[in-house]
């Protein structure tokens, strides 16, 4: 509340057309026809501000939503309805050429280092046509200066420059990736699942690289992914999505030590532990119900073990609680849970 | 007697320019009703290891030595014939994309009675009410309707538990399971590996987890390899491993894992990457990434030694093990 | 592990096409083949005894010598004369030159064409998918002959004959070029909806490019390949039409002639005993048009990426 966020989401949500076009829709059952009009509701309502400096990370399993969310405040994506903002100006209306500036705050990193570079495109071209991109008037060699800072700051051989993607391993190749992003001096990264595409002693050294990144040039970071055990270690606050809402927003220690969501509970105690050799976690009934046909009320009824009449008729806004943190969920609310 | 040992198995690949070595001297056993857990990073081997047991390498791969010991009989130099009558009978196995076992074109049913009836003489009938069986056992809700499904009606928690189904169906002695939750999400997974721990104790099979995942195997298995580049480099009972690991590189993975460091300080990493098999460093494969390597290291490759339970392949560990007997020769 | 920067020629020499291509003796073969008929093309001014287009070299009365070999052959015409009194392997050599110009140049037009509407298509989607991809579905519902023998009628009808000898090579490389883009559109437009869909494009959006370079800097050269192949297939396509119009009359006139009309010219005479003047022209085009396909089936296995990852 005391400054205003770097970017804020507001009222975000994402549905996604399944039906086509007109003649599609129209489907005949009955003795009728009948318009049909189905869609995927991603995002149903999200509001997030990530502050500057933090680490905010986004955790949820698959179709919850997050990835859609990482690509919207991108603009790769955009909303159905709401806004997104980056230090008070709305930025997902924008035309091309206005929103050059941005671009060169906010980049991204992504999943799949093996789809994520060009691969007719050698390293040095990769990094050399953002800078000259959003730097039309540097010199040649103000432009290799900087390719070779930020080749260095990931820990990239220059000798590399000639070489092409599909020569490196997958942690290399993300490196590359992530030397890409930061080549145009950005404040804002946006990193969708970066590490769940690499093995365990990769895994570590990206991260590392991550968190080396955030302190020497001050980065903000939404971070997007389903592993917790990276949310513990890396994150400033976390935010839990499911089925497209936020279901529980808190900063990391408090959320690891006392979750007060149902869903974040049950995921919590679902990472499998060195410690422990009996899994002995919170079972959850069913599956993820498809984002298609939403649940009514609140979206985790039907996996909730405290679900009661109320949360299968009325969906749960976020509360503040006692130590400043926000759970959507009426249990809690009622003091239930 | 091991219900599977596998003594210096070798698995080559056939590739222009010779020959790659995917597979150098594995041996180990696996005990009746025994689970062990395979660990290791992607090209480490870990998978041509599954496929192997059931001498199931494909083309240009090919098991160039050692034997594979399956209740006494080695299926290294089986036929054809003989091994199909091994595999998906006594030997079942579980993969990483359950489509990969299931035929989209089929029903489950359908698929679960053709299975059965491969491998013994009864009636449709009968071979029905043993899927249907088996699916109950899998916990599948409402199983009936399941078996005139097809593949893609189903969720990606439900296809596996359709194939841990239909792993079951011949009521095997071992069930090889390739990382057969990596492709879902967190509470499906924990859901799934409780399923298929449970059963293995149930019906008393004998369970191989080949997974990279260190969490899942330090639940599950009671003994663990560690694979590196090909080769076992670390083996031994799962808690001892886990809580006192001897060779460096599974030290390293271990507190590679966000869990094991404090939140927001740097984790330990171990530099590099697996070498590619085209290009295994000589000596030891982990030397050029290892913070004890020595001019021994490059040189030779290290022999297993013994250090308590655990058999660890590494010069630096022998060399310790040697101080520690030198000092307890000394002290007494 | 090399650390030193290696040479274009090194890597290409280190590439699995140059490895396939060496163990695969068709493809060794063919491209030979083809490469001694390029160059003859090409040289042909050099190679050729006589020079078919210059009137003044031809006598008539050396009409229809049969090849070396047979009754009433003369040594200065190996493969005899047509019925013009024109040395045959002259003539040859230089329609083979028009129908490689033809075949080489409609795939050219056809390209860029092609390369063009099927990027747009793909990678714009939308209204201008659904109107290219339509405009593609009728050019395709006609056949290619069809359209050709119309346009080409309707030119030589508005022009002449005479005016119409001169452009005829131009014409040909239009109607046939023109005809044909749908084919390599829809490859294109197929590899961009795949390529679109990968991170890199993202990751360039993402950096603020333009829809210009992202579509031709980075889309475009992930889908040559496909391009290649077809492209060498539709050079011996283009090849085809040009002789069936040439044959039909509506192609390459005979002053010029490429082979197509080569074999037409003989057609007339066959009857008479004149053979060769049909058969060697079209044993040459045949030739020409199959080591054309051999090397575009083996482009195809080569380039299809399933086949050699890993």
């Amino acid at each position: 509340m005391t400054t205003s966020p770097l970017v804020s989401i507001r009222g975000l949500e994402k549905r996604f057309d399944l039906s086509g076009s007109l003649l599609e829709q129209i489907t005949f059952s009955g003795g009728r026809f009948h318009r049909k009009q189905e869609a995927v509701h991603a995002i149903n309502g999200v509001d997030l501000d990530v502050q500057k400096g933090e680490a905010l990370c986004v955790v949820g399993e698959s179709g919850c939503g997050k990835s859609t969310l990482a690509r919207t405040v991108m603009g790769l994506i955009s909303p159905s309805v709401g806004e997104i903002h980056y230090q008070d100006h709305r930025i997902d209306n924008l035309e091309r050429k206005e929103s050059l500036p941005y671009r060169r705050k906010m980049q991204m990193v992504f999943q799949n280092p093996y789809a994520s570079l060009n691969p007719r495109m050698t390293i040095q071209q990769t990094l050399e046509e953002p800078i000259r991109f959003h730097h039309p008037d540097w010199p040649a060699i103000e432009v290799r200066n900087k390719i070779h800072e930020v080749m260095e700051s990931v820990g990239i051989d220059r000798d590399w420059g000639s070489r092409f993607g599909h020569e490196f391993s997958g942690g290399q190749r993300q490196r590359i990736a992530i030397a890409r992003a930061l080549s145009v001096d950005p404040e804002f990264i946006v990193a969708d699942e970066p590490i769940s595409a690499l093995d365990v002693s990769i895994q570590a050294q990206v991260l590392n690289l991550l968190m080396d990144a955030q302190e020497s040039r001050g980065l903000t970071y939404l971070f997007i992914t389903h592993d917790l055990a990276v949310v513990e270690h890396f994150g400033t606050r976390v935010a839990v999505m499911y089925l497209g809402r936020v279901c529980e927003l808190a900063d990391t220690k408090t959320l690891f030590s006392t979750p007060r969501h149902p869903y974040t509970q049950a995921l919590l105690s679902a990472i499998p532990k060195l410690e422990d050799d009996r899994p002995n976690h919170i079972r959850l009934k069913g599956e993820v119900p498809t984002p298609v046909n939403l649940p009514s009320g609140c979206v985790f009824h039907g996996r909730c073990p405290h679900a009661n009449d109320r949360c299968r008729r009325q969906i749960p806004e976020l509360i503040v609680t006692d130590g400043g943190n926000q759970v959507a969920c009426h249990a809690v609310e009622e003091g239930r849970l | 007697m091991a219900l599977l040992e596998v003594k210096n198995l070798d698995v080559r690949f056939a590739v222009r320019g010779g020959d790659l070595t995917a597979l150098r001297g594995i041996s180990f056993n696996l005990d009746k009703g025994e689970r062990l857990g395979l660990v290791g990073e992607s090209g480490a081997g870990k998978s041509v290891a599954a496929f192997s047991i059931l001498n199931l390498v494909a083309q240009p791969g090919y098991i160039a030595g050692g034997q594979i010991l399956f209740k006494g009989k080695d299926l290294a130099a089986m036929s054809e014939r003989e091994l199909r009558k091994i595999r998906g009978n006594q030997i079942a196995m579980i993969f990483q994309d359950p489509m990969m076992t299931l035929n989209p074109v089929l029903t489950i049913g359908t698929q679960m009675v053709e299975a059965i009836l491969a491998h013994r003489k009864i009636s449709k009938k009968e071979a029905r009410d043993i899927a249907l069986d088996r699916l109950q056992k899998v916990q599948i809700p409402s199983p009936e309707k399941r078996l005139d499904q097809y593949p893609h009606e189903l969720s990606g928690g439900m296809r596996q538990r359709v194939i841990i189904a239909i792993a079951l169906l011949l009521e095997p002695e071992l069930i090889v399971a390739d990382e057969p939750t990596t492709a879902l999400d967190v509470t499906i997974q924990a859901e799934i590996m409780d399923l298929l721990l449970n059963l293995c104790e149930q019906e008393n099979v004998a369970l191989m987890l080949i997974t990279h995942d260190l969490g899942v195997v330090s639940q599950v298995t009671r003994r663990m390899l560690v694979m590196y580049s090909g080769r076992i480099i670390e083996q031994g009972p799962t808690r001892d491993i886990i809580n006192n690991a001897q060779h460096p590189y599974t030290r390293g993975l271990i507190s590679a894992l966000p869990q094991m460091g404090s939140p927001g300080a740097r984790l330990f990493q171990i530099p590099g990457s697996m070498p590619s098999l085209k290009n295994v460093p000589a000596g030891c494969p982990f030397h050029p990434r290892c913070e004890f390597a020595t001019e021994q290291c490059r040189g030779a490759m290290p022999e297993y030694v013994h250090s308590g339970n655990v058999d660890v392949a590494c010069f630096e560990v022998a060399h310790r093990i040697e101080q520690e007997t030198r000092m307890q020769e000394a002290e007494s | 592990m090399t650390t030193a920067t290696v040479s274009r020629w090194d890597r290409f020499r280190e590439s699995f096409f140059w490895y396939s291509f060496r163990r695969d003796k068709v493809a060794i073969i063919s491209s030979l083949v083809l490469l001694l008929m390029v160059l003859a093309a090409i040289f042909a001014p050099l190679l050729a005894p006589a020079n078919p287009y210059d009137l003044a070299q031809i006598n008539i009365m050396n009409s229809e010598l049969p090849p070396l070999g047979l009754d009433g052959a003369d040594p200065s015409f190996p493969l005899g004369t047509d019925a013009q009194g024109r040395d045959l392997l002259s003539t040859i050599l230089y329609g083979t030159r028009v129908s490689l110009m033809i075949g080489f140049g409609a795939v050219v037009l056809q390209s860029v064409l092609g390369i063009l509407f099927g990027l747009l298509a793909g990678y714009l989607g939308g209204k201008v998918d659904a109107v290219l991809m339509r405009i593609a579905d009728v050019q395709l519902s006609f056949s290619t002959l069809m359209v050709a023998i119309i346009v080409g009628a309707v030119f030589k009808a508005s022009f002449g004959n005479l005016m119409f000898g001169e452009i005829a090579i131009y014409m040909l490389i239009f109607i046939i070029g023109v005809a044909e883009w749908p084919q390599i559109a829809r490859t294109v437009r197929a590899s961009v909806l795949a390529e679109k869909k990968k991170e890199y494009v993202d990751a360039a959006k993402v950096m603020g490019f333009g829809t210009r370079r992202i579509m031709f800097r980075h889309i475009l050269p992930n889908t040559l390949s496909p391009i290649f192949v077809i492209g060498t297939v539709q050079i011996a396509n283009a090849i085809i039409s040009e002789a069936a119009l040439s044959f039909l009359g509506l192609g390459m006139p005979e002053t010029q002639p490429s082979l197509g009309s080569l074999i037409k010219s003989g057609f007339d005479y066959i009857q008479s005993g004149s053979w060769w003047i049909t058969l060697i022209p079209g044993m040459v085009l045949v030739v020409l048009v199959l080591v054309i396909n051999l090397l575009g089936d083996w482009l195809r296995d080569v380039m299809n990426p399933r086949l050699y990852k890993g």
